[in-house]
């Protein structure tokens, strides 16, 4: 095969079982891999009812067909696994390098399944794959789990690994790799900790091939062009990371501030991309095949707050930033550090506190609850005490590390949690932008912005943008992102390539990899197919339509303050559409002629 | 009026913002007015030739004016401008 | 005129494009094992620096080479070149570089150095940082003693 390895690695840790499959070539075709892949066999091979954090869930490391090629920003893959977040089959994307290496020792797919009778990690060098005793390693944080595994290993591995807050089973734990890479969302982490798997060390010597290298060298080159020649990809996200949003959403007043109590932030400066670039960053970092570099290598020296290491993101400032009414970037970068070495979710961390710090000022809560903190917005010590101890999983902390929607409803107000599908909004208010609403609502894993971007258009457009606040037009923009970044997702690439290239891109680049003739209007289709894949699965979880909406504040509690002032989130003007362009009834349930059309059934 | 300027704008710029107590009618001669005061390289960056560029982003009280009527988007006193430079994502 | 394979560690963000393209000009494929260039990279301290051969005006590899196969090309200017034809692959030159940019593989049977392209370097064109350079012998540090130089530009114009 080209693009693809033509294996797949399979795992048993109850039976320390290792075993390896020919990939199977339709479901290749049919799902390019990664996301795609991994959804496919979630679906097939684990009960929609199972316990994701029992041993028959199976946890999932998915590469693409174009990831160790040099496509441009290609060199992702994908944590495909149950989520025990929500029950969603969560598929959470991260760059580094250890999904090429996965290629190069050989593999278009890892399925890790059961569970380690004690903890445990993997080695995999080419066909040489060991369970390993991780006595030794349970326990630390991942940066330094990285570095014990490489001096057991090879100092050249590559490693995937949990921190403390997934060995503690915590429903925000994540996966990181490269030790400042994270598989993020849904808590993954907590999957991989129910199985006692410390971690994941990979090397390769193996090679990935192209069907047609020159076709393949010219897309490439064009790519590349595009990508260069674009604001953002070319420019733009290298000199001020992803954190330049921070002013942007300000300036169009849909900043959630203070858990979604308000829509502008008016310190939001202090913690964009700009003090960012002045203040902490060092040099910008790009993940393996990429030439956009968004990734920033950063260091606090004020000493309250003192630390090294990458990032924040726009989302990890956000939520730790104004959606907490914070504006200390030195604070917030901290949290950020933290949430990296102990493993867990910034996203949804930080939105957990905020949440946390409502139900304080409301009286919900008292300092008795909160370890005798005084949990208010603005308290900057607080929220970094806070976070620690998430991290640690102690005190409080243990709570907060299970999400905000849990941590809501055990006190009686879950309207408080600003979550969909019981995860947690990221930093864009749907009162201000009509249709990033619509795709936290639909989103098959509950509030993310990735998976439908549609703020590429409605708020960075341009001249060829649309308008935030209409919601006109919207289901047909959400169904095309939803769609398309299935699809990307699936081959590899990275969403930020979309600065620059597009669907025929991608499938022009696909086709030279791997010698499958995809059409533009086939690698949509397979997004397409996808995105109702996952529905499909979420339906026999218990998801109904009913799930598909936002929490009550964003559909009648307006904006206070700011450009947006005044407005709500106007879904029920956009959702009926959605499930009729999707081809659905109006349950939302996808049709026989739909499934049929898309060959799912 | 108070304009203020993000990302890559502070530069060119060289300030972060400037308030202007007579403002002119339109986004239009507002970018001009300000590309006259900071030269060549401003100018570029929100002007494709006589037209608004296509890769800048005008905010009128948080409003983009590819929506209000682009260069003819009209300015009272009291409004607050803000000009980004297409940048980012995420 | 000479040009010379310059590296600029402190451009290098770690993303490997130099490796990928080196391995598919030379074999069509995407093989770590067959780079000849290196961007290594330490995530703790976030530097990354490509490493590839300097073309040594007195090579130790060159020196130590039995049969000639290791040598100084008469066709390119600033060339360490090889020749597989006479080359025995005693693996003397990997053991003679004290830069580690020689390395024997056996999958291939082959000394793998740079050979700069033969003059067209498929890493300088995919570096997207500009960490790698071909740049005339004459300018070869121009650039990072320029940008220097332009701090103490900055600070005197300041005070002046």
């Amino acid at each position: 095969m080209f693009g693809w390895t033509g294996t797949i690695l399979r795992v048993n840790l109850t039976k320390g079982k290792v075993s390896r499959e020919a990939t199977d070539v339709k479901l290749a075709h049919d799902y390019i891999g990664a996301r795609g892949l991994g959804v496919r066999i979630i679906s097939d091979e684990v009960d929609p009812k199972a316990d994701a954090l029992g041993p028959d869930n199976k946890l999932i490391f998915a590469p693409g067909p174009l990831t160790g090629t040099f496509a441009p920003s290609a060199g992702r893959f994908d944590v495909i696994t149950k989520g025990p977040l929500n029950g969603v089959i969560a598929a959470s994307n991260s760059g580094g390098s250890f999904g090429p290496e996965l290629k190069y020792a050989g593999y278009d797919a890892l399925i890790i399944e059961g569970k380690a009778a004690k903890p445990s990690y993997l080695w995999i060098k080419d066909d040489e794959v060991e369970i390993r005793d991780a006595a030794a390693i349970w326990g630390h944080t991942t940066p330094d789990t990285t570095d014990l595994v490489r001096a057991a290993t090879d100092e050249d591995a590559k490693v995937a690994c949990i921190g403390p807050a997934g060995e503690k089973l915590a429903l925000l734990a994540n996966i990181m790799n490269e030790m400042f890479r994270a598989a993020g969302r849904t808590g993954v982490g907590a999957v991989m900790g129910s199985k006692n798997l410390k971690a994941v060390a990979v090397y390769g010597n193996g090679a990935v091939r192209v069907a047609d290298p020159e076709a393949f060298k010219a897309a490439v080159m064009k790519s590349r062009q595009m990508i260069q020649a674009h604001p953002v990809g070319g420019a733009g996200l290298k000199a001020y990371g992803t954190d330049v949003l921070v002013n942007i959403l300000n300036q169009i007043g849909s900043l959630p501030t203070r858990n979604y109590q308000d829509g502008y932030f008016p310190t939001a400066d202090k913690v964009g991309g700009e003090s960012l670039a002045a203040k902490q960053l060092i040099r910008p970092k790009g993940c393996f095949s990429c030439i956009i570099s968004c990734g920033r290598v950063t260091k606090v020296d004020n000493p309250a707050y003192q630390g090294a290491g990458e990032g924040p993101e726009y989302e990890t400032a956000w939520s730790f930033g104004p959606d907490c009414g914070i504006d200390d970037l030195d604070a917030v970068t901290k949290a950020n550090f933290l949430c990296n070495e102990y493993g867990i979710d910034t996203i949804s961390l930080g939105s957990t506190i905020a949440c946390a710090m409502e139900l304080f000022e409301r009286g919900v809560i008292t300092a008795k609850d909160t370890d005798g903190v005084q949990l208010t917005f603005g308290n900057t010590a607080a929220m970094v005490e806070m976070t620690r101890k998430a991290c640690t999983g102690e005190g409080f902390g243990a709570k907060l590390a299970q999400g905000s929607y849990r941590l809501a409803e055990s006190y009686g107000h879950p309207e408080y949690s600003m979550t969909c599908k019981k995860q947690e909004m990221p930093a864009y208010d749907p009162r201000g932008v009509q249709g990033i609403g619509l795709n936290y609502a639909t989103g098959n894993r509950g509030g993310c912005h990735v998976r439908g971007y549609t703020i590429a258009v409605e708020v960075l457009g341009g001249a060829g943008g649309m308008d935030p606040r209409v919601t006109e037009g919207k289901p047909g923009l959400d169904i095309l992102f939803q769609n398309l970044t299935a699809a990307l997702d699936s081959s590899g690439a990275c969403l930020f390539s979309t600065f620059g290239i597009g669907g025929p891109e991608l499938a022009e680049m696909l086709s030279a990899a791997t010698g499958v003739e995809y059409s533009l209007e086939e690698f949509l289709k397979i997004g397409e197919r996808i995105w109702n894949a996952e529905r499909l699965w979420n339906l026999k979880v218990g998801f109904t339509a009913a799930d598909d909406t936002l929490p009550e504040r964003l559909l009648k509690d307006p904006i206070k303050t700011g450009p947006a002032k005044g407005m709500v989130n106007r879904l029920d003007e956009m959702l009926p559409g959605y499930y009729q362009e999707r081809g659905w009834d109006e349950s939302g349930v996808p049709t026989k002629a739909k499934l049929k059309e898309l060959a799912l059934v | 009026m108070d304009v203020q300027y993000f990302a890559t704008f502070r530069d060119l710029a060289g300030e972060r913002a400037r308030r202007i107590d007579e403002p002119p009618a339109t986004v239009g001669e507002l970018l001009q007015a300000l590309a006259g005061r900071y030269g060549a390289a401003f100018r570029r960056a929100v002007f494709d030739g006589e037209r608004l560029s296509p890769i800048a982003i005008i905010l009128v009280n948080g409003r983009n004016v590819h929506f209000t009527g682009g260069l003819d988007t009209p300015l009272a006193p009291d409004d607050q401008v803000s000009i980004f430079p297409m940048v980012a994502g995420g | 005129m000479a040009k010379i394979l310059m590296i600029h560690p402190d451009k290098c963000t770690g993303c490997r494009n130099c490796e990928l393209a080196c391995e598919f000009v030379h074999e069509g494929q995407f093989r770590p094992a067959a780079t000849r260039v290196q961007a290594y990279s330490w995530e703790r301290e976030g530097i990354s620096v490509p490493m590839l051969c300097q073309q040594c005006d007195d090579a130790a590899c060159v020196k130590v080479c039995p049969t000639g196969a290791m040598h100084r090309s008469t066709t390119l200017a600033n060339l360490v070149d090889w020749d597989e034809r006479v080359c025995i692959r005693c693996k003397m030159c990997t053991v003679a570089c004290p830069f580690g940019n020689a390395r024997y593989d056996a999958a291939s049977s082959s000394i793998f150095k740079c050979d700069t392209c033969q003059g067209a370097p498929e890493c300088v064109t995919f570096c997207p940082n500009g960490a790698l350079e071909y740049v005339d012998d004459t300018q070869q540090v121009r650039s990072r003693k320029k940008a220097y130089a332009a701090k103490f530009k900055d600070a005197f114009q300041e005070v002046s």
